[in-house]
Formats: C-alpha cells, sequence, structure tokens
C-alpha cells in the first residue's frame, strides 16, 4: 500500500454498481415516497403539491453529485481531517444545544435563515471517519482492556454523551457504531461483554431518570392508553390498513392529516399503507442487499481503515432502518428517527449519500485477485 | 487480501447475524400487522376516515278533506361545530351564545368538546342561521333542515299528534302512520381528512333519501274550526274540566272533526297549558301532566255513556221483537229491581207512556223493564253486533277498550242498569260507532282519519280501506230507530237540538262521574241528520259543567249550533218537514 502513490483522485479495477444502484433506487423511491405523504399537506400550506419535493429533490441531486465525487477519491485524504472531525462532532454539538433551533420540542438544528444542518446527522459520518483511523492507530494498545474503555471514552464519548442529552436515538446509533467498529476491529469477545452491560445500564438510566422516556414505554406497551400514543396507533392504523398488497401508491388516507409528517419519521407506514407487505418487504430486502454489499466491501477493502469505514457505515444504516423499521411498527418504544434514504430530510440524505460516496471509493480500490470474483 | 480468516470476518458476521435477528422480528411483527390484524386495521382507519352525512328525509305532509296542510315542514337549521376547524373559539362561544340564546357555559362546554362534529342546537329558525352564517366563522356549519310545523298550532291537536326531535311520530297521526310519513333519510359516505374536510374526488357513495308520503285525512278543517268554536263557547261558559266532540260520517266512518277541548299547542307540545307552575313538578309528575294534555278523551278514556246507550238497548229490544213502539209502560219514578230502589231521572215518575214516549222521555223504568225481558245473552249478543268488546280500530293509538260485567255476574240489577247505560264503561267513540251501526241501516263501520297514502313524488296513491260489518242489525230496525231518535229532538228531551227545516235525531244523556254521587257529570248528546238518511252525526260530551248539567240542556244546543254551520257546508238542504210529521 505504501508504495502506491498518493493522488486525490484514484482509478480501480473494480466498483460496486449493485450498491450504487441499490442506493439510487432508494433515493428515488424515497423521492416518490416524499411526494406522496407531502402533497396533500403541501397543497393545503403552499398551495402547490412540489414544496417538501422539490427541497428533498435538491439535496438529494446535490447528495448523488458528492458521492459520485467523494466515490472518485482516494478514501486515506479522510485520515488527514480525523483531528478537526473529532472537534467539530462535539464543538458542533454543543453550539446546538446553545443556540439551536428549537422544532418539535427538540433542539436538533443549527443555522442561520432557511439553510440550516443537523449536526447529529453529521457527527454520524464524522464518528465513523475519526473511529476507523483511531483503531487503527491504536490498534495494538488496544487489547488492554484498560485502554479500549480511554480510547472509547475519549474518541466517541463526548460526542455520545452530547448528542444523548437531546436526542436519545441519534445517541444510540452513535454508541452502535463506534462500539460495532472496536468490537469488529479488535479481536477477544469477553471485554465487550461489560461494555454492553455498560450500555445497557446507561440506557436503564436514562429511561428511569426521565419521566417523558417512561410515558414512551407506556406508548410502546399500548398506544391507545395515553394520547402521546396517538402518532404510534396512527400509524397502526396505516400498516395495517395496507394489507398484503396495499391500497396503491398514492392512495394513503392517514397521509391526509391522521400521521402528522407523514414524510419524516413515520414515512415507512405509509409505504406499508400504499404497497402493503409485499412494498414493505422489497424495502427491507434493497437494505439487505445493501447490507450484504457492504459486508462485501468491507471484506475485500484494501486495509483495515477501509474495511472499517465500511463497517461503520453498515452499522449506521443497518442500525438506524431496524430502529426506524422498529418504532414505526410499534416493536419497540416510540423515538424519532428517520428512515435512512427515504425519509425527508437534508442533512441526513446529503451525509448518508457521502457516506456511501466513501464506502464506494473503498470499494474502487479492490485490487481482485485472479480467482476472485465478487 | 489482509483479511484472510481474521477475526473481523466472524465478528462482521455475527453482526450482521443481529442485526438480520432484528429485521426478523420487524418482519414477523409486520405480517402480524398486515394479515393478521389487517381487518381490524382496516375498519378502524375507515371509521377514521369516513364521515356520515345524513340528508334528512322531508316528512309527509298531513292534508285535511280539501287538501289544506295540517301538518307541514317548516325549514330550519342545524347549527354545530366542528371542533378540528375551529380558528376563534372564543369568539364562536359568545356569537353563537347570543345568537342562539343559549348561556355560555352551555355553549362552551359544546365547543371545547374534541369530537368530530357537535351539535349545538337544532330546530333554529332560517333567518338565524343565515346571520350566523354571515360571521364566516370557521369551525362552525351551518345546515339547512326541516321541522314539523302545525299551522293551525291547537287546532287538531289530540288528533295529529306531534314529532320528537328525530322527527319521528310521538303521539296521534304522526305516530300511527309514522313509517308511511318518516320516509327514509339518506346517507352520504366522504372520506375526509384528520381536520374532518371532505377530500375531493375521493368518491363519495350517496344513498338518497326517500321523503315521506303525504297523508289525506277526512277531517274537515272548517269543520274541525266551526266545532272547536262550538265547544269553546260551552267550555268557557260551563267552566267544563273538558269538552269533546267528534262529527263522523254514519256510513263510512270518515271522521270529519275531532275536539278536545282544552287543546295544546302543536308547535309546543312540551308546555302544560294553562297556568302551571312548573318549577314545583318532580319530571315524572310533569310528564304525567304531559301525557294527560296529550290525550284524546274520545278514544283513550272509557265512562258510563248514561241514557245514550238507551239506543243500544232500544236497537236489541226492537230486533228481538221484546217490544214494540207503543206497548204501554208506567213510571212512578222507580223500579225496584230485587232489593235495590232504581230512581228515574223525573222524581214524580212518567205515568203510563207508550215505549216510544219512554225514549222520548229517556225514561229509566222503561228502559229496566226492557232490559229485563230482553235478558243478558241477548243484551250481550247486541252489544257484540254493535261493537262494544271490541275497540273500534279507528287509525289512532292507544285505544281504550268497554269494561263489561262478566256474562255469569249479570244478574237482574246489573242488566237493568245496563239498559239505561250504566255500570259499565266504554269509550266515546265505541258509543258512537255503535249509534252509527244502529241508525245507519245496521252496517258497522270503522271511524277513521287516514283516507289515502300518497307518494307525492311519483303521484302514486294508496287508498286506505276499512272493514266493514253489515247485518248489525235489520234495515227496519234502524229506520224505526231513526224514526224514534228524530222524535227525541223534535219533540222529546233533545229538543234543545232542533233546527227549523232539518229532520235531526238524537239522544241526550247525563252520566254521573264514577265514584257515584260525587256530583259530577258528563253531560253529552248524540245527534244525526238528516234523520231519514244520516250522512252526519255527531257526539259531544261536556265533562263537569258548573251548574246546570243535563244534557238535553247544555250538550244538545252545543250540537244545534254545530249542525247549523255544517249542515249547509255539507250541501245538506233544509227540508219542507214540519214537526207534526213523525207523530
Amino acid at each position: 500500500m505504501e508504495r502506491r502513490k498518493r493522488r486525490l483522485f484514484v482509478r480501480g479495477e473494480y466498483f460496486d454498481y449493485t450498491l450504487l444502484l441499490v442506493v439510487l433506487f432508494l433515493v428515488a423511491f424515497g423521492l416518490v415516497m416524499v411526494y406522496s405523504t407531502s402533497s396533500y399537506k403541501s397543497i393545503l400550506i403552499h398551495e402547490y403539491p412540489y414544496y417538501w419535493l422539490i427541497r428533498q429533490a435538491a439535496f438529494a441531486l446535490g447528495g448523488v453529485v458528492g458521492m459520485l465525487i467523494v466515490s472518485r477519491m482516494d478514501y486515506h485524504i479522510w485520515k488527514t481531517w480525523t483531528i478537526p472531525l473529532w472537534f467539530s462532532m462535539w464543538i458542533l454539538q454543543v453550539l446546538v444545544m446553545a443556540f439551536g433551533k428549537e422544532v418539535n420540542g427538540s433542539r436538533r438544528w443549527l443555522g442561520v435563515g432557511s439553510l440550516t444542518i443537523q449536526p447529529s446527522e453529521v457527527a454520524k459520518l464524522s464518528l465513523i471517519l475519526v473511529m476507523a483511523h483511531c483503531i487503527v492507530a491504536y490498534l495494538p494498545k488496544l487489547r488492554q482492556f484498560k485502554f479500549l474503555i480511554l480510547f472509547f471514552l475519549v474518541v466517541a464519548g463526548p460526542v455520545i454523551v452530547l448528542v444523548g442529552a437531546e436526542n436519545m436515538s441519534t445517541s444510540m446509533i452513535l454508541f452502535m457504531i463506534a462500539g460495532v467498529m472496536i468490537f469488529v476491529a479488535v479481536p477477544g469477545y469477553k471485554q465487550f461483554l461489560s461494555i454492553i452491560g455498560a450500555g445497557g445500564a446507561l440506557v436503564l438510566i436514562l429511561l428511569k431518570t426521565q419521566a417523558y422516556r417512561m410515558e414512551r414505554i407506556q406508548i410502546w406497551r399500548d398506544p391507545t392508553s395515553t394520547p402521546k400514543g396517538y402518532q404510534t396507533l396512527q400509524a397502526l392504523y396505516a400498516i395495517g390498513s395496507g394489507g398484503i398488497f396495499g391500497k396503491g401508491l398514492g392512495q394513503s388516507m392517514q397521509k391526509m392529516g391522521f400521521i402528522p409528517e407523514a414524510y419524516n419519521d413515520m414515512i415507512f407506514s405509509v409505504v406499508c399503507e400504499e404497497l402493503g407487505l409485499f412494498g414493505a418487504l422489497c424495502v427491507i430486502t434493497l437494505v439487505l442487499i445493501l447490507v450484504y454489499r457492504c459486508v462485501i466491501i468491507a471484506y475485500h477493502a484494501p486495509d483495515l481503515y477501509g474495511s472499517l469505514i465500511v463497517i461503520g457505515a453498515m452499522t449506521h444504516i443497518s442500525v438506524q432502518v431496524l430502529m426506524n423499521m422498529a418504532v414505526v411498527t410499534n416493536t419497540m418504544p416510540p423515538t424519532g428517527i428517520p428512515l435512512p434514504f427515504i425519509s425527508y430530510g437534508g442533512t441526513s440524505i446529503v451525509f448518508l449519500l457521502l457516506e456511501i460516496g466513501i464506502v464506494l471509493s473503498i470499494s474502487r480500490q479492490i485490487r481482485l485477485s485472479k480467482q476472485e470474483n465478487l | 487480501m489482509y483479511l484472510h480468516n481474521s477475526h473481523i470476518r466472524k465478528k462482521t458476521a455475527l453482526y450482521v447475524a443481529i442485526i438480520l435477528l432484528g429485521f426478523t422480528a420487524v418482519t414477523i411483527h409486520l405480517i402480524y400487522l398486515m394479515i393478521g390484524s389487517s381487518e381490524y386495521y382496516r375498519k378502524e382507519a375507515l371509521e377514521l376516515h369516513q364521515r356520515e352525512r345524513e340528508i334528512k328525509a322531508p316528512r309527509g305532509v298531513i292534508y285535511d278533506r280539501n287538501g289544506i296542510p295540517l301538518a307541514a315542514n317548516k325549514p330550519v337549521c342545524t347549527v354545530s361545530v366542528i371542533h378540528s376547524q375551529l380558528e376563534e373559539p372564543e369568539r364562536v362561544i359568545r356569537i353563537l351564545a347570543k345568537q342562539l340564546e343559549l348561556d355560555e357555559e352551555t355553549v362552551r362546554k359544546k365547543v371545547e368538546k374534541v369530537s368530530a362534529r357537535e351539535k349545538i342546537k337544532n330546530n333554529v329558525a332560517r333567518n338565524v342561521g343565515e346571520k350566523i352564517r354571515g360571521y364566516h366563522l370557521a369551525g362552525v356549519m351551518v345546515d339547512e333542515d326541516y321541522r314539523r310545523w302545525y299551522p293551525y298550532s291547537t287546532l287538531f291537536s289530540r288528533v295529529l299528534g306531534f314529532t320528537g326531535s328525530d322527527n319521528q311520530g310521538i303521539v296521534g297521526l304522526e305516530v300511527e302512520y309514522d313509517s308511511q310519513l318518516q320516509g327514509k333519510s339518506g346517507n352520504i359516505l366522504t372520506l375526509t381528512d384528520a381536520r374532518g374536510v371532505e377530500i375531493a374526488n375521493a368518491g363519495e357513495e350517496r344513498e338518497e333519501p326517500v321523503a315521506g308520503r303525504a297523508l289525506y285525512t277526512s277531517l274537515d278543517y272548517n269543520i274541525q274550526r266551526y266545532a272547536s268554536q262550538a265547544c269553546e263557547k260551552t267550555w268557557k261558559k260551563k267552566e267544563a274540566k273538558s269538552v269533546s266532540m267528534v262529527i263522523m260520517n254514519p256510513k263510512n266512518g270518515e271522521i270529519y272533526a275531532m275536539v278536545n277541548l282544552p287543546e295544546y299547542d302543536l308547535n309546543d307540545p312540551f308546555t302544560l297549558i294553562g297556568d302551571v307552575d312548573t318549577d314545583n313538578l318532580t319530571a315524572k309528575e310533569k310528564q304525567d301532566r304531559l301525557n294527560q294534555m296529550w290525550r284524546n278523551y274520545c278514544i283513550n278514556d272509557t265512562y258510563e255513556p248514561g241514557s245514550i246507550f238507551k239506543i243500544v238497548t232500544a236497537t236489541a229490544a226492537l230486533e228481538e221483537k221484546v217490544v214494540s213502539v207503543n206497548d204501554y209502560f208506567s213510571c212512578p219514578g222507580f223500579r225496584i229491581v230485587e232489593d235495590r230502589r232504581i230512581r228515574c231521572h223525573k222524581a214524580g215518575g212518567h205515568g203510563q207512556e207508550t215505549f216510544r214516549e219512554g225514549i222520548m222521555n229517556s225514561c229509566n223504568p222503561v228502559f229496566i223493564d226492557v232490559g229485563l225481558r230482553l235478558g243478558a245473552a241477548n243484551a250481550y249478543k247486541y252489544y257484540r253486533k254493535l261493537g262494544l268488546f271490541e275497540t273500534t280500530g279507528i287509525d289512532l293509538p292507544g285505544e281504550a277498550n268497554s269494561i263489561m260485567h262478566k256474562p255469569d255476574k249479570i244478574g237482574a240489577v246489573e242488566l237493568a242498569t245496563m239498559s239505561f247505560g250504566q255500570s259499565f264503561q266504554i269509550t266515546p267513540m265505541q258509543l258512537l260507532r255503535a249509534a252509527g251501526a244502529a241508525i245507519n241501516g245496521g252496517t258497522l263501520v270503522t271511524p277513521h282519519f287516514g283516507v289515502k297514502i300518497v307518494d307525492e313524488n311519483s303521484g302514486k296513491e294508496k287508498k286506505l280501506n276499512y272493514p266493514k260489518k253489515t247485518g248489525a242489525v235489520s234495515p227496519e230496525t234502524s229506520a224505526l230507530m231513526r224514526e224514534l231518535l228524530e222524535a227525541v229532538v223534535a219533540e222529546g228531551g233533545g229538543n234543545k237540538a232542533y233546527i227549523e227545516g232539518y229532520r235531526i235525531g238524537g239522544k241526550t244523556a247525563t252520566s254521573q262521574k264514577l265514584p257515584r254521587g260525587n256530583g259530577k257529570y258528563i253531560s253529552a248528546f248524540l245527534g244525526f241528520a238528516p234523520a231519514d238518511d244520516p250522512t252526519v252525526m255527531g257526539i259531544v260530551l261536556i265533562e263537569e259543567p258548573k251548574g246546570v248539567y243535563y244534557g238535553g240542556t247544555i250538550a244538545a244546543p252545543v250540537m244545534r249550533e254545530m249542525f247549523e254551520m255544517i249542515l249547509p257546508y255539507l250541501g245538506i238542504e233544509p227540508q219542507a218537514v214540519t214537526k207534526e210529521k213523525n207523530k
């Protein structure tokens, strides 16, 4: 590897077109669903149906362009960004807590005027890149348990805690990303059991100390028992009334204001309502293909740094999709997580696509041996 | 490849396996939700999305015999509030309370209730509805509606009855013909969004309302008005508790008028008439009084018919030939039957008299003799033939039936008292019907109001038919009865009903109200005209008159006044007859 000359852009022997196609399909499908779920509200408020679609399409287009550019870059250049990224992660978070815009009771947005970003979405990609580099750099020492803990607390700890103050679900995703990356990189299983235990204990403490989280448990057990279960109940109506093949694209009734902001976190329920179990399983299958391609790329990446970035990205996407679907179907207590690629949200889709761009750039640098056929 | 057989591959695979497990769990839950509970959620969701809007069917109009509407529909408004569309609840509460004349707390409770649609008030006058609409309040709906309306308010009140808030008949003809009048309300099933706003192009299911059918009655607005006026005069003059009158065509049972004074306001049927302090009444007491107010004494209540019933006894005796018109009787002013001394109304007695004179004098001893000659079995045979053991079948709800002695309990005393109309009870309607059969040639008709049901959209008519039983008595006996009863009016106790130039038959009665001896009476007169071929007959009952209470003195003039007005109206011309003719 060292003998290769560092260039900004690389030409590889391989490129994972399957992953690219799956992601492009998910993004396109997401735009269709955002249009389907937002047009009614858009007509009511803005008197034309495309308000949310146009915004989302603009971000998606920018994201795809960004993804294609990044996919041609040598992913090693991200190593030079590790320290600024580490600082930016939690500084942005502190800024959000100080000056953030509050929407729907959560302070998650930062920005001027209509240009806002959600730093917690940025943090996911940053954390993946920072963790990958740091793990590679300190791998031998990470075999010591004490160092492992210290490492985790210093590299991932600040951002997890700061994000967790406002947004527990994103904090859990960050924790999962960092945790899985270390778990995969460092040999041995025993030491991780204690980390899992600590994580579980932390979640329990957060649940017990914050009353509104206990309320969520109540919603999960029986959405009809509390007025706060309204959204969950509406999502269940949507999912249940979809049946096997759904009502047909665009035919959702629940998006007519019954599910508030149906184009956001709850969009999967409208997918279920319009396209049925069949459509839902198609989306799950696409995500699983994406995960599978990530595993393949991770296995064949030219170095551990590349592998870890791909594993981080795969963890991010798979955990977030799973949590979103679990929330929408009331398989777990409700919390606000967007469905990757499909839910409305500019920051989310741009940084997800950049993340995929990096994964693609790693796939581009895979060197195929004669026998291998990916 | 740096990664061959490393722990990284194994651990990645482990992670993927765990994630797959998670997706499996979600998939299983999805299958459960979307196949297992699909029906449940589909139904729940539809309930949430679908709004049913009722389209009220206009209720059928009730007409009199000349096509004058007696019960019609008045356009009104229903004011309701759609909670999710409210923008200025405070203003809405203030304006609605003021315009609808409700107190603010009541309105506030309804406005602030989280419901899809809350009715604030119905039966709001159209102009008030228009005013509210003029404010353009978001979330306030003013829907047009119909309200039952009775143009003549008190006239016919105990016959027509009225409707409840859901347009359903509550008493009277309104309930008897409810299924015809009511029609079927239609429905619009629409899909609405979360705010309750109907979704355009969502395709609504519509079920058109079917208008109620019109009822044409035999009632006559003019005759009813005459009857009402005649009764009211007496009601006031005699300070009577009530005055009732029925005017009927004895040939077919069509009722032209039915008055029960005091009448109540059909447009305000829940307000007690008279100066009643309703505040001190319990809900039950008030309801009892209302029920009393809504009663139709002519058919809902029984009484001892008294001397008018002598028509039945005479008819039976003549038909059975146990007496002939010129048989002689003697009246010492009383008759001893077994151990009882039964008095005649004339204390000194009528002395020697024929049966004919006995009827004209309404002499009790004559009828006691005739009744005893007739015997219980024969008496009951004719009671039955004249319909006294059955309800008349009139098309009004709640008709009462007669209260008679058991056949095996009839001794001489019972038989004696029955023969002049005491010791049993019938309704005035039963009496009128029986007397009708006695004078119309022997046909037992079914008194009724409904003549035909008309579907006013298609013009389709359905004539209402009522059973008629002929041969209750022979035509000869009937002719004889007409002649005898004409004599009662021409020269006997009913002479105050006589009208120069008309042949009028009739019989008076002064019944004691039970318990006997309480000093309360019902004075009555039953009359018919023309006496040789009656086309109209009537009965008037004055309950608890003050002062003079003899039927011949106070009830007969009421019927005369009535006949004076309605005989020309009915096209019955005066005939050149003299009193002497029937002597």
